[in-house]
């Protein structure tokens, strides 16, 4: 099977690496014609910030990837720090089997991530409007496309948070029903915080509230997200209204004491309060947590989210190889029948059915001894109409390439619909 | 028709116990198939059900609640009409398992023991009955599903306290809705028992000889509807919220239960008809 892939990714090159080799959509669109026009007859190249990878269909033998990854290297001047031994090269079947691993999420570093379905999507997109994709590419990514929908309906495997900031955003959600009516403030600018802040921020949050010890930088914060600064030194007379608190400040002594909640609670009539503090040591006495209706969790307990979401997540890999499996196996029956002698085969089987099923239908308006010859009469008629688009079939195949044939090949079975899955 | 009354007393449990495992099966293990098969099993059972109550109202001429075991399936059956309203309502399904556990215990006591009364008194014949009855299980249907919600609501609680994410977390619905469904449904449960304690107030002492306020099952349910009152009250008022909310709403339940059962069970009283 003429389909390769040479790339770098998160198992095989370090981030300064691949950092060195990421090449944007417009970047992309420059490099394909160039590889098209000097190795390839098809050409996908897919970047995003974990992986830089090449999927192609070759014109000449290349027995290693070198020519095409010395290519990359010079286009983004990084030959000296590039080496042979970041790439790695799959071939064949092996090659399908990888980009269905990639697009369904269970080769990413995040295991599940849902973002490389769009990069790949866009990627695709990039080798389509430039005229590099072709028959063999269009197939596998679209077969690819298919088994990440697949992963993603069949298996719970983009479930649950893997984050901490995240798994911070979803507790909040498993209390509160609509965000939008909620207040909450965040204190201290760690980059933990912030994010929670940001994913609170994304589930359309009513107001966000920001303290800092140094009001500038909090100023700054809420330039960046929105919101409203307070005083450090005035969170407690906010905390009656603020149904969120996010902490995460560097200080030796708790900033909020459990009788501090417990006040607070009594001033917001015991409406439920989500604490989470993300301060090491500690920022809110963790005794806090046993007045009624405070929700405190601390680093530990975010953690112990994200590793029980990462385990559910490792159990779906299984599941995930088993789609895997059968689209290859898919895949692998549709390349093969992309051979001259089966097409010319299920074709001469099409036709003889459609003038079998013909001919019973109207072989009893005809007496008994002229049947034999109706019989004979449709055989021929058949036979002639295919003889001319079979010589040509065969015959094409020892005057074109075999890209080429293929693609012929491909149009006839599109034409004569002998496949029966297609893939929009 | 005694044959098809004998039928649905036999298959409700299967049916009950069918779609619960159904809904369990979704609930737990997350599995597509079953979570496709919920819908069309609950609405059978519910039709089913609702057919055998009014089948069996007819062929006995008097609304099914001369015995114990009829009013189980009586409310069984308002149970699984009320869940399936929310349910369609809502459209959140998550919570199916656990509610329609107790249609199905209350059907498989019923479909075991029940049997026909012969003698029916005439006051069971009465029309204005059907509608002290039918607003009194409605109300005990919606407070019996106010409690289970009340139930998931303290599950889930306990679950996000004590930093324990597993499916209840992960399957549940946030802890909000269940509390807003828990007080619809107390609302409405609220509602139809003050509906029934004044019709029956009004028109029992008039339609029965044997009426006496003193009757066990009338201070029973005036207590169940004073919780309630209190609860209300002191969410409204007082600002009452979450968990102690909930557990007033199981108390609540349970004092309706022992209503139900226990006092029918082992004290006289004009609303005792077998």
């Amino acid at each position: 099977m003429n389909i390769h892939c040479l790339g770098i990714n998160h198992r095989t090159a370090p981030i300064e690496i691949r950092e060195k080799l990421w090449f944007s959509i417009s970047e992309i669109q420059t490099m394909l014609p160039t590889l098209r026009d000097k190795y390839f007859h098809e050409v996908v190249l897919v970047s995003t910030c974990n992986r830089t990878e090449v999927y192609y269909v070759q014109r000449h033998e290349l027995t290693n990837g070198k020519p095409v990854w010395r290519l990359l290297a010079k286009h983004k001047q990084s030959e000296e720090t590039v080496g042979e031994h970041h790439f790695c090269l799959t071939s064949g079947i092996e090659t399908a089997q990888h980009l269905f691993a990639v697009a369904s999420g269970i080769d990413s570093m995040v295991l599940g991530d849902v973002q490389i379905l769009s990069q790949m999507k866009e990627a695709f997109s990039a080798a389509q409007d430039s005229h590099t994709t072709g028959i063999l590419m269009n197939r596998l990514f679209n077969t690819a496309f298919h088994v990440a929908k697949r992963a993603r309906t069949e298996t719970e495997i983009g479930e649950g948070a893997v984050s901490i900031s995240y798994a911070a955003a979803e507790l909040a959600s498993k209390i509160f029903e609509d965000l939008s009516k909620r207040t909450a403030l965040l204190i201290g600018a760690g980059e933990t915080g912030k994010l929670t802040a940001k994913h609170l921020a994304s589930r359309n949050l009513g107001t966000m509230l920001m303290a800092n010890r140094t009001r500038q930088r909090a100023e700054e914060l809420v330039a960046h997200l929105g919101g409203r600064v307070i005083d450090f030194d005035k969170i407690l007379a906010e905390l009656p209204h603020v149904d969120i608190i996010i902490s995460s400040v560097e200080a030796n002594a708790h900033i909020l004491s459990a009788h501090d909640i417990r006040q607070v609670m009594k001033l917001r009539g015991n409406k439920p309060l989500f604490i989470i503090d993300i301060g090491v040591p500690r920022n809110v006495d963790p005794s806090a947590n046993i007045i009624d209706n405070v929700f405190l969790h601390d680093i530990d307990a975010l953690n112990h989210i994200v590793d029980h979401n990462l385990t559910s997540r490792r159990a779906q890999v299984p599941k995930i190889e088993k789609i895997i499996s059968e689209e290859l196996q898919h895949f692998q029956l549709w390349y093969d029948s992309l051979e001259v002698t089966p097409t010319i085969q299920q074709l001469r089987d099409q036709f003889e059915a459609i003038r079998q099923a013909e001919v019973e239908k109207h072989l009893h308006h005809f007496a008994t001894d002229k049947r034999e010859e109706i019989e004979m009469l449709t055989k021929r008629i058949v036979n002639k109409i295919l003889h001319a688009p079979m010589v040509n079939l065969k015959n094409g195949t020892t005057e074109h390439t075999d890209e080429e044939s293929r693609t012929r090949i491909s149009v006839i079975r599109h034409i004569f619909g002998l496949d029966k899955r297609t893939h929009q | 028709m005694h044959f098809l009354i004998g039928f649905c007393e036999l298959v409700l449990p299967f049916l009950y116990f069918a779609t619960i495992w159904v809904y369990g099966k979704a609930f737990f293990s997350g599995s597509k198939g079953a979570e496709s098969a919920k819908a069309p099993l609950l609405l059978t059972t519910a039709s089913l059900h609702a057919g055998y109550v009014i089948i069996r109202t007819i062929v006995f001429s008097h609304p099914p609640i001369t015995s114990v075991f009829e009013i189980l399936s009586l409310i069984a059956c308002t149970i699984v009409l009320v869940y399936t309203y929310i349910e369609l309502r809502t459209g959140n399904t998550a919570t199916g398992y656990f509610i329609l556990m107790l249609p199905f215990f209350f059907q498989l006591v019923s479909s075991i023991f029940i049997k026909e009364v012969r003698e029916i008194p005439p006051i069971l014949r009465s029309s204005l009955l059907g509608f002290h009855v039918s607003s009194a299980f409605l109300g005990y249907a919606a407070i019996t599903i106010s409690a289970v919600y009340g139930f998931l609501y303290l599950m889930l609680y306990h679950d996000i306290k004590s930093s324990q994410f597993g499916v209840i977390y992960k399957r549940l619905p946030n802890l909000e809705i269940l509390e807003r469904m828990s007080f619809t449904a107390t609302v409405f449960g609220f509602v139809l028992l003050t509906i029934a304690i004044v019709v029956g107030l009004i028109w029992l002492p008039r339609a029965l000889e044997n009426f006496s306020y003193a009757d066990p099952k009338l201070f029973g349910t005036i207590a169940i509807w004073l919780i309630y009152a209190i609860g209300l009250m002191a969410k409204k008022v007082i600002g009452w919220q979450g968990k102690r909310i909930m557990v007033l709403s199981m108390f609540g339940f349970a004092l309706a239960m022992f209503s139900i059962t226990i006092i029918n069970m082992f004290f006289g009283g004009f609303h005792k008809f077998y």
